[in-house]
């Protein structure tokens, strides 16, 4: 983003310096040459004509071939009027003057013709005007002849150039204040352009993260408005629909809790009754005996469902608060197992002595799912592992059963999800490891939650799919996984990584 | 571009040395005095001689019988025209179409620079404004066709 607002105002800058240059380039170097044109021109012109008239003072001519005391006089003549001249009859030549080095031959071959001829020479650096023409003598017939006398004059153009260097001077000048321009203008356009860009970008960037009521301010009728008031629109609309699925999901938990509220009237009357039922099925033979189980049996795996379901709409409504005592954690376990009938089929490895502070109910909801959920669907022996870290402490789950699909490991806590499509539907609501996992985040430990996380022995460490991914409970999982793998053959792992010391509810726990 | 910009404006500046430019006629004047044809570089070439310029033909080409002078033949100076060319009489003809010059010497042998030398003397001597002379030169071996000078 800002690199790309950098390179947008770079390449407006260039444009207009670009524009700017060009145009005063040609414009400043177009009267530039124009004038200097002019200038010589003019110089030159005024020039010829000046030595002409001086030449006419030399007529008429007295003698030829002229002395050369004839030829240094009338050099010294035209010398007086401001005219360093070079007299030359064939061989003979006035006495040499700065005017004489800088004669060229194309010159005097031009001067040969009958004609005025003039070049601009430099000399050492500074430019002179030579000016050179053949004396011709008028015959009385009108006609006129050659007298072999060419007469060479110099003049300074040292005025001309510096008139020529001012203007060149105002060129340049004129250039730079249209860079100053072309740089000033520029960043005026590019702020123009580029403030709204960058609050567009910055917008869109909140609108990203999440804030839907970032809006923009709308400034004139261009289009960089028209894209403004379009964000605008899409937030609006995208903010709407947020409230509304928002709306409608909490009235679809609120439904479930309230569904589940009543039903539980209901429900404690047919445990009475299926209580009864269940004291006279001795009695019952056939189809009224069968009848009678069944309906004790549903009633109960109901009973059980509508309690799961009440607290699983207790986690969503974010009601859920942890009661934190301090426990033994091995103790815990222990009294887990024994109270569900499990501790002689579970084999346990428990070290002695790890305290934390913890809700041992939810400990003991979430132990027995797992459990639980081990000797529905894997097959035993299945362990029980706890391992202690300074901070966290893990306690694995593991089985001997077939593993899970690798298809259902990213899914095996979300709710109803049937892992097996042959599962015995009388057992489990098909909540139990969702409320295990909700339970496990609940408890915190500088702001991380803890982690429940499935895995297979047999095909390797790294197959194991978080519950959270983005949680460092990964890194126990792995290496759990693989430790569990050197005792056993196969089988899902379930690896609960909870702290020893958990936050106090009311800061940040929950949902 | 920005470059090849500044480095020819920068070049560009100043009064740059220029070519040959030609402007109008040369300067043209009278001259001073008598004007003779002597040869130099085996060509015509003119020279005047400080002298009162109304200087009668006959006398004119005297003095070009006396050849060049000496700061004339320092300069390259020649003249083709023998010393004893001397001119007797310089008349018009009896129909008055051109000039009768007659020499006291043979003109048959006469050299033709000195035939020129001789034409374009009595030319600028005689000639009156926009007229082309036509010249007779009599010798003692008889006479030459009439001709005048060529250039």
């Amino acid at each position: 983003m800002v690199g790309r607002a950098w390179s947008l105002r770079v390449r407006l800058l260039l444009a207009f310096i670009l524009l700017g240059l060009t145009t005063t380039a040609v414009v400043a170097s177009g009267s530039y040459f124009q004038a200097r044109r002019v200038i010589l021109q003019q110089a030159q012109d005024d020039a010829a004509v000046s030595l002409t008239k001086q030449l006419s003072k030399l007529y008429p001519l007295g003698q030829l071939p002229p002395t050369q005391e004839q030829l240094d006089e009338m050099a010294e003549l035209l010398s007086n009027e401001g005219w360093p001249a070079v007299l030359q009859y064939h061989e003979m030549r006035t006495w040499s003057n700065q005017v004489s080095p800088l004669l060229t031959p194309e010159l005097q071959q031009a001067v040969g013709g009958r004609v005025v001829a003039w070049q601009r020479v430099s000399q050492d650096g500074s430019p002179v005007l030579l000016v050179g023409t053949q004396l011709l003598l008028e015959h009385p017939d009108g006609r006129s002849r050659p007298s072999g006398l060419e007469v060479y004059a110099g003049r300074s153009l040292l005025s001309e150039q510096q008139s020529i260097d001012r203007l060149a001077a105002l060129a340049w000048t004129a250039g730079g204040l249209s860079l100053v321009l072309a740089v000033l203008l520029a960043l005026v356009a590019a702020a123009g352009v580029l403030t709204p860009v960058r609050e567009l970008g910055r917008a869109a960037q909140r609108l990203g993260e999440g804030d839907l009521t970032t809006r923009l301010r709308v400034r004139g009728a261009d289009e960089l408005a028209e894209v403004a008031r379009t964000f605008n629109g899409t937030a609006q609309t995208l903010e709407r629909q947020f409230i509304e699925l928002r709306r409608m999901e909490s009235d679809a938990r609120r439904f479930v809790a309230d569904v589940s509220h009543e039903l539980r009237t209901p429900l404690a009357a047919m445990s009475a009754v299926t209580d009864v039922l269940d004291e006279e099925v001795g009695g019952l033979t056939g189809d009224a005996g069968r009848a009678a189980r069944l309906i004790s049996t549903e009633t109960q795996n109901l009973a059980r469902l509508v309690d799961d379901l009440i607290e699983v709409s207790r986690f969503d409504s974010g009601t859920a608060r942890l009661a934190l005592d301090d426990v033994d954690v091995a103790a815990a376990l222990t009294a887990t197992l024994r109270a569900r009938g499990w501790a002689g089929r579970v084999r346990m490895e428990l070290p002695e002595g790890i305290q934390a502070r913890l809700d041992p109910r939810r400990l003991d909801v979430i132990v027995a799912n797992l459990v639980g959920n081990a000797f529905r669907h894997g097959a035993e022996p299945v362990s029980l592992r706890l391992h202690a870290e300074p901070d966290w402490f893990t306690v694995e789950v593991a089985d001997h059963g077939p593993g899970l699909d690798p298809e259902v490991l990213p899914h095996v806590f979300e709710r109803f999800y049937k892992a097996d499509s042959a599962r015995t539907r009388s057992e489990g609501s098909g909540l139990g490891l969702a409320i295990a996992w909700e339970n496990t985040r609940l408890h915190r430990h500088t702001g991380q939650p803890g982690s429940l996380t499935a895995a297979n022995v047999s095909t390797a460490a790294n197959v194991s799919i978080a519950g959270n991914v983005s949680i460092a409970g990964n890194v126990s999982t792995a290496g759990s996984a693989s430790t569990a793998g050197t005792v056993s053959t196969g089988g899902a792992v379930f690896t609960l990584r909870l702290p020893r010391v958990a936050e106090e509810p009311g800061d940040g726990a929950g949902r | 571009m920005l470059l090849v910009l500044v480095t020819l404006l920068a070049a560009g500046c100043g009064v740059q040395p220029s070519g040959v430019i030609w402007g109008g006629p040369a300067v043209r004047g009278p001259a001073e005095g008598v004007s003779l044809y002597l040869v130099r570089n085996g060509t015509l070439a003119l020279v005047i001689r400080p002298v009162a310029p109304d200087l009668p033909p006959t006398e004119v080409l005297r003095l070009l019988a006396a050849g060049p002078t000496v700061h004339e033949r320092r300069e390259g100076f020649t003249s083709e025209v023998p010393a004893d060319a001397v001119p007797t009489e310089v008349a018009p003809s009896a129909d008055g179409a051109h000039l009768v010059v007659t020499l006291s010497s043979p003109v048959t042998t006469l050299s033709v620079h000195a035939v020129r030398q001789i034409l374009c003397t009595v030319d600028r001597a005689a000639a009156s404004a926009g007229q082309v002379v036509t010249v007779t030169l009599h010798g003692s071996d008889g006479h030459l066709s009439p001709q005048s000078c060529p250039n």
